[in-house]
């Protein structure tokens, strides 16, 4: 374990840490002590039957009593329960919600971002292991300090060769569950790797469904597949033979530690083994110590069992470590929808500069001015997309200004800004839900949205879906072809009515008809008299436009 | 319910050996605790007694003692195999159920197959059979194992004890058990299943707000889309908070069943001791035997919290499973029909298709032929057919009306077996699969030779790529990660070439590449396939001119 995710760990707790979370152990713990009197009522009410003359408690009242503690010790394991599962909850709600706040507040352009499935996995998967971490293994390593000491404190005055029995065998166990800490975390990681490989090969397969069939090898495939898992399923048997003896010697000892308490209390009481005690045990107390036996192994046993939950505890929190110490440049505002900024929308780019994985990207000094057409050309890598997020306010820039609309572009002006922009990504995503969803946040009016489907060329492509703008398309665009989505894309800047166009790349992979016309749609809302900004390389897409600027990206 | 009974009866089919060990070694480990705190609490006593009585020394201190020691290291041992045995029954359960699911998706319609490629369905469907994990280890297994340790522990208890102390433990342990669990079950049914579409919803928003990020904000949409994330959130929180206070009621409702029916058992004895109808010794037995039942609703608790979730995972899967199949008879029965030396390797004739779902036509009347040893390349905008053509021409959808033939013969009398040897289709997204070069290529013909694969890398340009990166057993990763897009498109276009078809269909298949390379690898197609009839769809012009002719398909009536 690094010392980052101890840290992140340790942070993890401090802020789910409440009084009620703290306590709850605690109650664990004396439910677990409620054994010792119930023990003590059910071995006088055996020792009575067998002795009547001595019985201290009668039938009755040792039963009522065993029960009305045995409820009370459900309740107390009730009431804790829900203490550390709330506690658990809350917690977790807590880490994810910071989680999306930081990872939706990253420049949504940086390259370290990592992807977005994989911060989906972590917030809403992996995340949670750390539930069984708070709710099982800390309250039982609670357990596991306190309550064998009552016990031995118990047995003291009874005899001293239980107590003997107790702390030899006792100590032992944590020594093995070092032993056993090991092997189950390397166990548990190798099988969670397991059994997300055969997820990942299955996934594949699936993905792949198409190709197979078009290469007429389903049944190999199949065959593969199987023959897959039985190969993972060997090697995470051979994994967990080695994981579950070293818990089986655990449980041995443990078990060992009983028996040799059964056997001692045994012989003592036939007279056969007459030392061990302060002056001989009876009945009673034979059968008290034999019901503390197991009670003496059960906290130690139970926070092995729960020993992985660290395991897995720590995995997480060494990504998330990772995860935060990666974060970099952030959005500048919210992304909020808010009035738009006043006044005439020039853009200004004065000395800017960002440095990126490393590499510094200098932008030359630019204005544009309202309603003008432009075209940032040059290599791949130079920065034209930069310089688009950077005018969007998506980025904020290490060195130099950027004024829009007469103001500083900073965190108070951003969502202002962007209130009058469009934007054309160059990878279109269409958001989960239908087509409308991603077109529009709110309720358009039909004519509107009829008039930017038409401006954008893809009236004929809604047209042609089969529930229209109900129909639901795959994230990247399943259902359209490329150059549909493109269209669709720019059907939604168009409803938006922007005064300043952004568009990325926008007849890159098109064939020429459809880049033409994605063309004329951009020069079609410029004539509306919004201003264009375009990062291209296509020749005949910047010729269209009003001023040409090459980046250089010189360093 | 229905559904998850039909998912259960499929684990049973496949791994019915796995789980009857699993339950088996169970019930002894179950019944193993029973007996060593049933037969110490009996020696204990019987030791007393017999030490206040002088018998110390006649009484056969060593069976009882044994046994102690016997069933401590045998119920370790059983405890051992059992986790063993539990685990893989469950791995082989696993596997078994998606191999069954890989079957059946293999066999859907075209149009299915492509509506399952989106990356949230296909996470769906591996969460759902994630969820059916439990069914065998927190359901089935444990309810069969705990039915046959009460069962045997009942008989065991009315032999040594006392008939009226067995039916007490017995019935009052299971009646509490059961109405527990069922409690439960229903209970967290609605939670469990919030939970679950709390969860998804939370992922999906999540991915779209992360990777929509700039479209979203410069709409000024990314914050609501984070409330909506957090809205996803809350709900999640609330519903798991719904779904562990059913567990934790149902843990208490047992664990007060246990001690009730302890304490009962404690009582009857002591009665039944009082009035010298059994001994102290055996009323010791059965009450410590009863203590230890309650060991068996251990793993059930959980199993029932998430039986909602189970349910809808099990009904999605099912239908899946259970659908009828609509892929005719396996191809071997039919024989393939004789190809017409004569006619045409390809021939479409008055081909229409309207677009899916509406009744506007994509393509009207088309006609065309094609003939071996010629290439055609297929033009037109974005949107006006390419595609359907292709997968039309290759018989992955069907015509709404006019024929496709292939060698003279309709493609519908093609065994699906002698049409895939005949005709490939290199598709617009074709998928790599993680393994290595070699094995990627060995998809489309399992007798391939390194010789063969060298060559036909050759003639798409991939030599150099593939030696740099260590040859033919180089290995790809996820989704043939480690090649550009462009190096993982040409290797697909080499497996379609070595299933040596004699008509190659091909969507555009020089996409990304420069135009040196996307003329060598045209040329390498044809020197690999001399006689073959290729169809390109296409929009570059490297592609057109490598043809020998074009296939307008925007012009009303595209013919040749």
């Amino acid at each position: 374990m690094t010392e980052t995710s101890k840290g992140w760990l340790a942070g993890f707790y401090a802020a789910a840490r409440t009084a009620r979370l703290e306590s709850a152990g605690w109650i664990t713990a004396a439910a677990s002590l409620l054994w010792l009197p119930q023990a003590a009522l059910v071995a006088a009410v055996i020792a009575g039957l067998l002795d009547p003359a001595s019985a201290q408690v009668g039938p009755l009242a040792g039963t009522a009593g065993f029960a009305a503690l045995g409820l009370v010790r459900a309740g107390l394991e009730v009431l804790a329960a829900r203490w550390l599962m709330e506690g658990a909850e809350a917690a977790l709600s807590l880490a994810r919600r910071d989680l999306v706040a930081a990872e939706t507040a990253r420049a949504p352009k940086d390259p370290s971002r990592p992807a977005a499935a994989a911060v989906a996995a972590l917030a809403s998967e992996k995340l949670a292991l750390l539930g069984p971490w708070l709710i099982r293994l800390r309250p039982a390593m609670l357990r596991a300090r306190v309550v064998p000491l009552a016990i031995l404190a118990a047995a003291l005055p009874l005899s001293w060769v239980v107590v003997l029995i107790f702390v030899v065998s006792g100590p032992l166990i944590p020594v093995f569950m070092a032993l056993v800490g090991m092997a189950a975390k390397e166990a548990s990681a190798r099988q969670l790797a397991e059994v997300g490989t055969l997820n990942t090969l299955l996934l594949e397969r699936l993905q792949a469904l198409v190709d197979i069939r078009l290469l007429a090898a389903s049944s190999r495939v199949v065959e593969g597949f199987r023959a897959a898992a039985e190969d993972l399923r060997a090697r995470t048997m051979a994994v967990l033979r080695l994981a579950f003896l070293s818990s089986a010697v655990l449980e041995l000892f443990s078990a060992i530690g009983v028996a040799m308490v059964a056997v001692y209390v045994g012989f003592h009481l036939l007279g056969a083994l007459g030392w061990g005690s302060w002056g001989g045990l009876s009945v009673g107390e034979g059968i008290f110590l034999i019901l503390l036996a197991p009670a003496f192994f059960e906290p130690l046993r139970d926070m092995a069992a729960a020993w992985h939950d660290k395991a897995a505890a720590e995995a997480v929190a060494e990504e998330m470590a990772a995860l935060e110490a990666g974060r970099g440049a952030l959005m500048l505002g919210a992304g909020a929808a808010v009035a738009p900024l006043p006044g005439a929308p020039e853009i200004a780019l004065r000395g800017v500069a960002v440095q990126i994985a490393g590499r510094w990207l200098r932008l030359p000094d630019l204005t544009v001015a309202p309603g003008e057409a432009l075209a940032l050309t040059g290599p791949s890598g130079v920065g034209k997309s930069t310089a688009l997020a950077l005018i969007a306010g998506l980025q904020a820039p290490d060195q130099g200004e950027i004024r829009v609309a007469g103001q500083p572009l900073g965190p108070d002006t951003a969502d202002a800004w962007r209130a009058r922009l469009g934007w054309l990504p160059q990878v279109p995503h269409f958001l989960a839900g239908s087509l409308r969803t991603t077109l529009s946040a709110g309720p358009v009016a039909p004519a509107a949205m009829a008039a930017a489907l038409r401006l954008a060329r893809a009236d004929g492509v809604v047209a042609r879906l089969p529930r229209g703008l109900l129909a639901r398309l795959g994230e990247t665009g399943a259902g359209v072809s490329g150059g549909e989505a493109r269209r669709l894309m720019l059907a939604r800047v168009a409803l938006a009515a922007p005064q300043v166009v952004l568009a990325d790349e926008p007849t890159a992979d098109l064939d020429e008809e459809t880049a033409t016309e994605v063309t004329e749609a951009l020069l079609a809302l410029a004539a509306g008299g919004a201003t264009l900004i375009v990062a291209t390389h296509d020749a005949r897409l910047a010729a269209r436009m009003g001023r040409v600027v090459a980046l250089e990206g010189a360093v | 319910m229905r559904a998850l009974r039909a998912i259960l009866r499929r684990m049973w089919r496949a791994e019915r050996a796995a789980l009857l060990r699993g339950v088996a070694l169970s019930a002894v480990v179950l019944m193993a605790g029973v007996a060593l705190l049933g037969l110490s609490g009996w020696f204990i006593t019987a030791a007393g007694l017999a030490g206040m009585l002088g018998l110390g020394l006649v009484f056969d201190v060593f069976r009882p003692s044994a046994g102690v020691r016997m069933l401590a290291l045998g119920r370790t041992a059983a405890r051992y195999g059992e986790r063993l045995i539990t685990h893989d029954a469950v791995l082989r359960v696993l596997a078994s159920l998606r191999v069954a699911l890989l079957e059946r998706l293999q066999r859907l319609p075209y149009g299915q197959m492509l509506r399952l490629r989106g990356a949230q369905t296909l996470n769906r469907l591996t969460a759902d059979v994630d969820a059916l994990d439990g069914v065998a280890l927190r359901l089935a297994m444990p309810l069969a194992a705990g039915a046959v340790t009460l069962a045997i522990s009942g008989a065991m208890l009315a032999w040594l004890v006392a008939p009226a102390v067995a039916l007490w433990s017995v019935a009052s342990f299971t009646l509490g058990a059961a109405a527990a669990l069922i409690w439960a079950g229903r209970r967290a049914l609605a939670p469990s299943r919030r939970a679950e579409l709390a969860q998804q919803a939370f992922r999906m928003r999540l991915i779209d707000a992360l990777r929509a990020a700039s479209d979203l904000a410069v709409q000024g949409r990314l914050h609501m889309q984070r409330m909506a994330v957090l809205e996803a959130e809350a709900r999640l929180h609330s519903a798991r908070d719904q779904v562990n206070r059913v567990e934790r009621r149902a843990g208490f409702a047992l664990s007060v069943t246990v001690t009730l029916a302890a304490a009962g058992a404690l009582w009857l004895g002591s009665g039944l001791a009082q009035a010298g109808q059994i001994s102290v010794a055996a009323l010791a037995l059965g009450f410590f035997a009863t203590l230890a039942l309650g060991e068996i609703t251990g793993p059930l608790r959980r199993g029932m919290a998430d039986l909602g979730r189970m349910m809808d995972a099990a009904r999605r899967v099912e239908r899946l499973l259970a659908a009828p199949d609509p892929a005719p008879a396996p191809a071997a029965a039919v024989a393939a029909p004789r190809p017409d030396p004569t006619a045409p390797a390809l021939a479409f004739a008055g081909v229409s298709l309207a677009a899916p779902g509406s009744s506007r036509p994509v393509l009207d009347a088309l006609s065309f032929d094609l003939a071996a040893g010629e290439c055609v390349a297929m033009t037109g905008r974005s949107g006006s057919g390419k595609s359907l053509v292709l997968a039309l021409a290759a018989g992955l959808i069907a015509p709404d009306a006019g024929r496709v033939l292939l060698a003279g013969q309709p493609l519908a009398d093609w065994p699906e077996a002698d049409l895939r040897a005949r005709l490939a289709l290199l598709p617009q997204r074709a998928a790599l699969m993680r393994g290595t070069v070699f094995e990627a290529l060995a998809l489309a013909r399992p007798d391939l030779t390194e010789a063969e694969a060298m060559a036909v890398l050759e003639a798409v340009q991939l030599t150099g790529v593939v030696a740099q990166n260590g040859g033919l057993s180089a290995r790809l990763g996820d989704g043939g990660a480690g090649l550009s897009g462009g190096e993982a498109r040409r290797l697909t276009l080499a497996r379609a070439i070595l299933r040596r078809p004699q008509v190659l269909l091909l969507d555009e298949p020089t996409e990304g590449l420069d135009r040196p390379t996307a003329e060598a690898v045209l040329r390498g197609i044809r020197h690999e396939l001399p006689a073959a009839a290729l169809l390109i769809a296409s929009h570059r012009a490297v592609e057109q001119e490598f043809s020998d002719r074009l296939l307008r398909l925007d012009q009303a009536a595209a013919t040749t």
